[in-house]
């Protein structure tokens, strides 16, 4: 902490005055998305700020029942948690030898595996509906978590890369003197030290799988098969047809939004820094 | 940095001298075993990237070349598609809308996140303020855009609290005409906190001596600013400008979810390139179109490239040491 050099000045104040009424208004926002859903339909265009008087889970009851929402909820889950875990198995050795190996195939590779970052998903999104639909994956959980599987991969091993370079080298040199094989070095000596850099990885590419939207939604169809961004956008276009009910859209929104809050506040920090310390380097 | 299993040994051989051009007996099968050790290592995640992310950017590009409906066979039309977007009105909106949220809602992001990010850091309580900030952008667009339809519907919250402070007659925020604007301020005010909270993560590390020097020389709060604070994190600035680069071309659930009672599809007035793409391979009612959306798709890949070369090169700098 850098030691207090005077008071702060007027604008100074004023801006940080800004400030907090930007942070209160985000957190109200959030609080009345969550508040709405417990609300019934009606009530909410006549008293957009009224609080929930008999606070009521029927608007959840109905997403769950009528949008299906309870088994996209699980898709979700599955696909994203699957998706998250197999990228980070896969990438992990691949950044451990392209940190430890530096020569011009490695950096041949790093260099293409980060090229990859610039690519939007628009670009591979009609191939791979093509591809899974050949492989018969079309419309599957597996033929989505392979494409989250394809995208997550420039990103991981670029993060995972940064990670093991930081990570000091006579940790393994001792291993080797001992004898110890590479696979059994990276297993027992690297990884451990590195769980922090892993559980990163993974809660990263969980919160974007978990979001992903254009794949999910050309992908998947079927009700049993879609995940909670697919199945919110289409209970939202049938409520155009079947006039709106704002309570059980938020109730729907809150489904998608509460794991992220809840995710946040309990790992926030880390989340935080995964995010934004690689970034410089 | 070197190290005991995936070292090269030829580094080793040049700095013990070695006069032996062929290494100590021994080095070659450790060498290639090594080399095996690399490649069983790099091969899952090189298969899974080559066949789940080049393949399809290269069969994208091969499928752009043509004109096909995903059903019957593809017919040539060379760089025919590209010619067709070029002429579609709709797609240069949409292409004009995509680089308008790129450049405007870049440089409103950058200048509101530098503020942010320099008043954030005489705060007390700075964390939880960043932490507030930086949520958004955690969150499916879908969400916001969901709100937003209800925030400023005509009798909704926004209006309401408009009418209460005496301004009666507010504009009709999510008429046709403004949807643009109203998703390029939902996109900045979601990813302000992000940008806000890697500048912070990037000006900490510029150690305290350098302000306290350019304090002793008399520099006043703009000059340590313009000296030492922009300086130190021009690096970050430029990568940050390449990711906004990417991230801005690729958004797609904000605009389709915006407002939330748009009907099954979205004016075409607030559509960017990949709404255009989505709309134009997967259309409701017509015959899919997939040579002309790939064609689509790649341009927003051209445009990525082009604004990574050109920002790369304008914002190069003599690397900073300290």
């Amino acid at each position: 902490m850098r030691p207090r050099r005077k008071a702060p000045s007027l604008p100074m104040r004023i801006a940080t005055g800004a400030v907090w009424v930007v942070v209160a208004a985000d957190i109200a926002l959030v609080g009345w998305i969550l508040l709405t859903s417990l609300r019934d339909g009606s009530d909410i265009l006549r008293h957009p700020f009224g609080v929930p008087v008999h606070p009521k889970g029927a608007n959840y009851g109905k997403v769950f029942a009528d949008g299906g929402f309870g088994r996209a909820a699980v898709n979700s889950v599955i696909v994203a948690v699957l998706s998250s875990v197999l990228a980070v198995v896969i990438a992990a050795p691949c950044a451990y030898a392209l940190a430890r190996r530096r020569n011009r195939v490695s950096g041949a590779m790093s260099m293409t595996f980060a090229m990859g970052l610039g690519v939007p998903g628009q670009v591979m999104v009609i191939p791979l509906f093509i591809g899974l639909a050949h492989a018969d994956l079309d419309d599957s959980q597996p033929g989505l978590i392979l494409a989250y599987l394809g995208l997550a991969m420039p990103f991981t091993v670029y993060l995972l890369t940064g990670f093991f370079s930081g990570i000091p080298a006579v940790l393994e040199e001792a291993a080797v003197l001992d004898g110890a094989s590479m696979v059994r070095t990276f297993t027992k000596v690297i990884l451990p030290v590195a769980r922090g850099g892993l559980i990163t990885a993974f809660l990263l590419q969980f919160i974007s799988a978990w979001n992903e939207t254009l794949f999910a939604i050309v992908l998947t169809h079927s009700q049993d098969k879609v995940t909670l961004p697919v199945a919110l956008s289409s209970f939202v276009n049938e409520a155009q047809l079947n006039g709106l009910d704002w309570g059980a859209m938020f109730a729907g929104v809150c489904v998608v939004l509460a794991p992220m809050i809840a995710l946040f506040s309990w790992l926030g920090t880390r989340i935080i820094q995964g995010m934004t310390v690689g970034i410089g380097k | 940095m070197s190290t005991a299993t995936f070292q090269d040994p030829s580094r080793t051989r040049r700095v013990r001298g070695g006069s032996a051009a062929r290494g100590p007996v021994g080095a070659a099968p450790l060498e290639r075993s090594r080399r095996r050790m690399f490649w069983a290592f790099t091969a899952p995640a090189v298969i899974v990237y080559a066949v789940l992310f080049l393949l399809p950017v290269g069969y994208a590009a091969w499928t752009s070349l043509y004109k096909w409906d995903g059903i019957s066979d593809k017919q040539w039309k060379g760089l025919g598609n590209y010619k067709t977007l070029w002429q579609d009105p709709i797609f240069r909106t949409s292409l004009g809308n995509t680089l308008q949220t790129l450049v405007v809602g870049g440089l409103i992001t950058f200048v509101i996140s530098f503020a942010l990010m320099l008043v954030l850091r005489e705060m007390n309580r700075r964390l939880f303020a960043r932490s507030v900030l930086f949520f958004p952008c955690l969150v499916n667009a879908m969400v916001f855009g969901i709100a937003a339809g209800v925030l400023f519907s005509p009798d909704g919250p926004v209006n309401q609290a408009l009418k209460w402070l005496g301004w009666s007659r507010p504009p009709q925020w999510l008429a046709t005409e403004h949807l643009q604007t109203m998703i390029l301020g939902t996109l900045v005010w979601t990813a302000t906190g992000y940008y806000t909270a890697i500048l912070m993560a990037a000006v900490d590390q510029i150690p305290d001596y350098l302000y306290e020097a350019a304090e002793l020389d008399g520099a006043n709060a703009f000059q340590r600013f313009r000296h030492v604070t922009l300086p130190m994190c021009w690096d970050v600035i430029s990568v940050c400008a390449v990711l906004w680069t990417v991230s801005s071309v690729k958004i797609f659930e904000l605009i389709l979810m915006y407002g939330g009672s748009s009907g099954s599809q979205p004016p075409t007035g607030s559509w960017n390139t990949a709404l255009y793409v989505y709309e134009e391979a997967f259309p409701q009612a017509s015959t899919p179109q997939l040579g002309l959306a790939t064609a689509a798709a790649l341009v927003s890949l051209f445009l990525v490239i082009l604004f990574t070369v050109v920002l790369r090169r304008i914002m190069r700098r003599d690397p900073v040491e300290y």
